[in-house]
């Protein structure tokens, strides 16, 4: 890695450092440019940095583009938290047509410019010993919103740990949107060493599958989604998070599902995807409301606060 | 391969007899039965065939792409055999990332199981026997059963796991199925894969589930089809080339079905193996 001494930041983009200092953790490198914003409490901080991840307006607008590269040296902790979930709008709200001189009206009958996709790009390098924890909020996509995430983790080897949480809500409920963005992608990209042990990618479009003019009715992603409004995928790796990992197996080896008439509020579902002498895991969590989603999830890894410290672990969960 | 030969082919891989493991496999159906999810539609029918239509989707996004490279790497490599290494490590590196892909136990599973009966069927049954060998001068039938046979040897030592979409794009390619064919039979053996799990389910009677798949099941298989024969892995695409994953790469379509196909162990008593 080449440190120049006049970094060069391109709008969105930022770059953490986590150093390790004996008995502390450092933060060797914290930068950001506009729109993303990281924030620290202390420079240096006992065992965990904590840093939250910003945007100035609480929200990302379409063709904002967030470039995040994360570096932890060996043995340290990071934890990524954020404040409120990630709003991605599909224009600036009460935005600036106005006093360029257009007609004000709906800004959904304006043609959006090409470079309306919202993206993010996280991208982590975990030395060996080391624990990743990206505890932000969910994504909430309003409507029309176009949004793509690709978030790349490398570990260096079987000693490295990580829990990443990431989540999508339906929308902006109170004023009835309910899974109507235009799209959502989001891919997870997990390599220990040169070895690629995890990708998951989701797509939600509200796309009318009807192309072939075959008759279909239209099927909004509604329909698909329903009847949860929010949706959580967490992963596991690494010796770290082994008992948290193992705790929720217990719990999920106990339960029995019976013929139900109606389906749960809340359903989860735990997978081991690595050999069984590492810790790999996927859970998947859906519920009817995103609350619902982070209070179960703040009880089921309360292992985690042995990893990040409790008063960390309460702060990602309040 | 004229249209008749290509005909025949698919009529022959079309028999629900063939031993392909499929009979066992519900797809997440079972379980999203179990947990009540019929009661959100006016019918169970309604319920079973926004099912499958769900799960093509979300099926033909994530798995068609593997179907295409694995055709298209046999295919192309058909013709030399001095590149058995190099097509042998291209299908492992699709196998390796469908595993990656594929993030439950259960699909993991079911999956696993068929792609292997696959690679059984091509040897024990569908490979050129010893005393015709001579008289069919098509392509090198050696070539593509020693590349098979290499390739479920790998699956028997557990060195890959032998994944449903890449063992089923090896045999079309391995019979000369255009992959066209090849990538609508899949999609329309999936669709009644699910109607067939239906009856055994007893949720839908037999003469119901053959009209369906006549008249329901036809279009929702054109229209996934449609949506996803182009998409690709992006494991075969050049360092320059402009292939763009978050397109034209394959991606879950359908949370939902995840979450009930991963839950299928957990039900009290079950019918099937996923």
């Amino acid at each position: 890695m080449t440190q120049s001494s006049f970094p060069i930041i391109l709008a969105g983009s930022g770059r953490i450092t986590v150093g390790n200092r004996g008995r502390d953790v450092a933060l060797s490198e914290l930068s950001s440019a506009y729109p993303l914003k990281l924030l620290s409490p202390r420079a240096v901080q006992s065992k965990v940095a904590v840093v939250y991840v910003l945007t100035y307006g609480g929200g990302l607008v379409g063709g904002d583009q967030l470039k995040l590269q994360a570096d932890l040296e060996y043995e340290t902790v990071l934890a990524l938290l954020s404040q409120g979930s990630t709003k991605v709008f599909k224009t600036r709200p009460g935005h600036r047509l106005a006093s360029v001189g257009r007609p004000s009206g709906s800004s959904a009958t304006l043609p959006m410019p090409a470079s309306n996709l919202t993206s993010q790009t996280f991208s982590f390098n975990i030395a060996s010993r080391s624990t990743l924890a990206l505890l932000m909020e969910p994504v909430t996509c309003f409507r029309s919103a176009s949004y793509s995430q690709v978030q790349t983790f490398h570990l260096e080897d079987e000693q490295s740990s990580l829990v990443v949480i990431d989540w999508v809500t339906s929308g902006r409920k109170a004023i009835g949107e309910e899974w109507s963005f235009s799209r959502y992608y989001s891919c997870n990209e997990f390599w220990v060493g040169r070895r690629r042990i995890m990708r998951d990618v989701v797509l939600l479009e509200d796309d009318c599958e009807d192309r072939a003019g075959l008759g279909l009715p239209a099927k909004p992603l509604l329909k698909r989604m329903a009847p949860y409004g929010c949706y959580a995928t967490v992963f596991f790796y690494g010796p770290k998070l082994t008992d948290t990992v193992a705790h929720l197996t217990k719990e999920y080896e106990a339960i029995s599902i019976f013929k139900g008439r109606w389906p749960e509020k809340l359903l989860w579902s735990l997978s081991s995807v690595t050999p069984k002498e590492q810790t790999g895991a996927v859970l998947r969590v859906a519920a009817i409301e995103t609350e619902m989603v982070k209070k179960w999830l703040s009880n089921a890894l309360r292992e985690m606060d042995k990893v990040i410290g409790a008063d960390v672990y309460q702060r990602a969960f309040a | 391969m004229d249209q008749d030969d290509e005909t025949y082919i698919l009529l022959l891989l079309s028999d629900s007899n063939l031993p392909t493991g499929s009979f066992v496999a519900s797809s997440g159906l079972e379980s999203f039965f179990k947990h009540g999810f019929a009661s959100l539609f006016p019918t169970t029918e309604h319920a079973l065939i926004d099912f499958i239509r769900q799960s093509l989707a979300s099926y033909a996004h994530s798995a068609l792409p593997f179907v295409a490279d694995a055709h298209c790497v046999l295919s192309s490599a058909k013709d030399s055999e001095s590149i058995l290494d190099e097509t042998i490590h291209k299908l492992l590196s699709l196998d390796q990332l469908y595993e990656a892909s594929t993030l439950n136990h259960v699909t993991r599973r079911a999956s696993t199981a068929q792609g292997v009966a696959l690679l059984a069927l091509y040897s024990k049954a569908f490979c050129t026997p010893s005393e015709l060998l001579c008289s069919v001068p098509s392509q090198s039938p050696t070539f593509t059963s020693k590349l098979i046979d290499e390739f479920k040897l790998l699956v028997r030592r557990e060195e890959t796991p032998g994944h449903l979409p890449v063992c089923w794009g090896i045999l079309t390619a391995a019979l000369g199925l255009s992959l066209e064919r090849a990538q609508y039979l899949h999609l329309f053996l999936h669709a009644r894969g699910l109607l067939s799990a239906a009856v055994r389910l007893n949720d839908i009677g037999p003469y119901r589930a053959q009209q369906l798949l006549l008249h329901v099941v036809r279009p929702l298989v054109a229209a996934a089809l449609s949506r996803c024969a182009a998409l690709r892995t992006g494991l075969l695409e050049g360092e320059d080339s402009e292939f763009d994953v978050s397109t034209h790469g394959p991606a879950n379509t359908w949370p939902l079905g995840e979450l009930m196909a991963a839950r299928h162990d957990l039900q009290y008593s079950r019918v099937f193996n996923s």
